[in-house]
């Protein structure tokens, strides 16, 4: 497991008269090379699970296990540096963030400050950049030149660049045109599948991430309301409405579709593409034992 | 959504125009414009959905037409009123604007206060402002959350106040900026409930920076905006079908739309779906036919 939390509670000014229970209770494992889709309404504590990830928070109940370090409430916490390379927390709107002259010099602060040589930082630059899809000849730019787009991916970039083994990102995609939101995710999911780091994205737009992420957890006022695969999500996505969150047209339709031709036992089709294959294929073949009778129609 | 459209006259003298731009140009260094050639009238009452790509200049367009920016050739014409130093402050008065990000707005330490801020603004006598204060924000629905924090509030009850204190200040004109892009899916059907409505009373002549399949879908009409220059001023079903267009602008189809296409492409024409139930009665024929 990337990330296991065991009963974890988050009390915010514990110990004072404003004191407010973020998170209550939460169990929760996260499996190394997974692509994970958090979801919840406005403040249901998404943001502040996410701070317990690299130490950012200490839980106030519980404990919190990250790679191989663990943080226990109540305890003095294990050195938290090594940790805090090994998860990349991006933050809304990263390109805030940036403030360097150049590209370069943005990506490399990050290694250079965990110890890395000027040219060992210059190469994890380079590759990071590559690795969000964005031309080498940007690391001379002023990241203040580049587009929207750009400029969230090389944001990104510098996180990536100090080569963290779980990349959590909280709503990588917000304000994003569509196009720039679709390569996005499908960089995150490379990241994911062919570097075999694990991904955490928080996201209000979960109909763009269905497709892809392997696992989703639902918060709801601070407490776990559903963890498990899409196809388990896809199953019963009615559990978003006690959530406070609107069921995507990607899963209502998968929902009428499966319901109507008992399809709930393969994978569910989240895309326009998938799902208009497998109604076509529905289309091409008699219907399956059972359910539809020919009744001697053709 | 074809009946609500309501192209602009050729005899558009006779409508009132709310806004007009000719050969409006706008850019920090003459050698590279960020808008060039925009020429453009939007009627009182239309709901008009301005699109196209991150940095394409959609913004920097809304924030000519009140001198947020300063426009750098072309004539600009407000409600009547020429865009002038001498009528910056009547033209700001017609045009409320709502943001991205409704915290970036807020004033006051609490939601009534938040309210009036802005008509304190307008030296608007005691009365008038207690009045207006009550019916926007029952129009609203957030006279239960008057004497609360902004902070206590979630995102789309907090975008709700900062449209109340837009429309309190009866402006004729609202900008929306991306409005909905920090809400949830839940949040962003409530914001189109509320436009739908501003429509429906006819007041509001409406511009609406977006991304969103469904919020343009709901517009009159649409501007495309690409590399500073107006490609495209069609309805909205005219853009969902032209998947040039849609490219050049950064844009997806709305998903009933997306489904309908791939079907066809698989040889099953059953049209678009207004939800769920009606794509599987549309695609049942096709399955029990074979």
């Amino acid at each position: 497991m990337a990330i296991q939390l065991q009963q974890v509670s988050y009390i915010y000014a514990d110990r004072s008269l404003w004191k407010q229970t973020a998170l209550h209770d939460i169990d929760l494992a996260v499996p190394q090379g997974s692509m994970v889709g958090i979801a919840g309404a406005t403040g249901s504590g998404k943001s502040t699970l996410l701070q317990l990830f690299n130490g950012i928070l200490k839980p106030t109940g519980g404990s919190v296990r990250v790679l191989d370090v663990t943080i226990k409430a109540g305890e003095k916490s294990p050195k938290l540096l090594p940790l805090r390379r090994r998860v990349g927390l991006v933050f809304q709107f990263p390109e805030q963030q940036m403030f360097e002259e150049t590209v370069e010099k943005d990506l490399c602060f990050g290694p250079l400050n965990f110890g890395l040589s000027l040219e060992e930082a210059k190469e994890r630059a380079h590759r990071a950049l590559l690795d969000m899809g964005l031309d080498p000849a940007l690391l001379a730019r002023n990241p203040f030149k580049l587009s929207g787009g750009q400029m969230r991916k090389a944001a990104i970039a510098s996180v990536l660049a100090m080569d963290p083994d779980i990349l959590v990102l909280d709503e990588p995609t917000a304000t994003l045109d569509p196009l720039s939101r679709a390569e996005l995710i499908t960089l995150l999911e490379r990241l994911c599948r062919e570097q075999g780091r694990t991904v955490i994205i928080v996201t209000h737009r979960m109909d763009e991430l269905l497709p892809y992420a392997d696992s989703w957890v639902v918060l709801e006022k601070g407490r776990k309301a559903f963890q498990g695969s899409a196809q388990e999500l896809a199953r019963d996505p009615f559990i978003l409405e006690q959530c406070g969150l609107t069921v995507p047209q990607s899963l209502r339709y998968w929902r009428a579709v499966a319901d109507r031709f008992g399809l709930d036992n393969e994978a569910p089709c989240l895309t326009a593409e998938s799902l208009a294959e497998r109604i076509a294929s529905l289309c091409a073949q008699p219907e399956e034992d059972g359910r539809g009778e020919r009744d001697g129609y053709e | 959504m074809n009946e609500t459209y309501r192209p602009v006259h050729a005899a558009a003298g006779e409508e009132q125009i709310s806004v007009s731009l000719k050969e409006v140009s706008f850019g920090y260094d003459p050698e590279h414009p960020i808008l060039q050639d925009i020429t453009l009238a939007v009627p009182q009452g239309q709901w008009v959905s301005i699109v196209g790509p991150n940095g394409c200049g959609k913004s920097t367009l809304v924030k000519l037409l009140n001198a947020l920016l300063p426009k750098s050739g072309g004539e600009i014409v407000i409600c009547g009123h020429k865009l002038e130093e001498e009528t910056i402050s009547d033209i700001r008065q017609c045009i409320g604007m709502v943001f991205q990000n409704p915290d970036n707005q807020f004033i006051g330490a609490t939601v009534e206060e938040d309210i009036l801020f802005g008509l304190e603004g307008l030296c608007l006598p005691y009365a008038e402002m207690e009045s207006r204060l009550h019916v926007y924000a029952a129009k609203l629905g957030i006279d239960h959350l008057m004497s609360k924090h902004p902070g206590e509030l979630s995102g789309g009850q907090k975008q709700r106040v900062a449209i109340a204190s837009i429309l309190a200040m009866e402006p004729g004109i609202v900008i929306f900026d991306e409005a909905s892009s920090m809400l949830d899916e839940g949040s962003r059907n409530e914001l189109l409930g509320i436009l739908q409505e501003m429509r429906t009373e006819g007041k509001y002549t409406i511009l609406m920076i977006t991304h969103d399949a469904d919020e343009i879908l709901a517009a009159d009409r649409v501007v495309a905006l690409a590399g500073g220059q107006i490609i495209a001023d069609v309805t909205p079903e005219e853009l969902f079908r032209d998947e040039v267009l849609l490219a050049e602008c950064h844009l997806q189809m709305p998903y009933p739309w997306r489904l309908a296409r791939e079907l066809h492409r698989r040889g099953i024409d059953a049209g678009v779906a207004a939800d769920e139930k009606e794509l599987i009665d549309r695609i049942w024929p096709f399955n029990y036919n074979k």
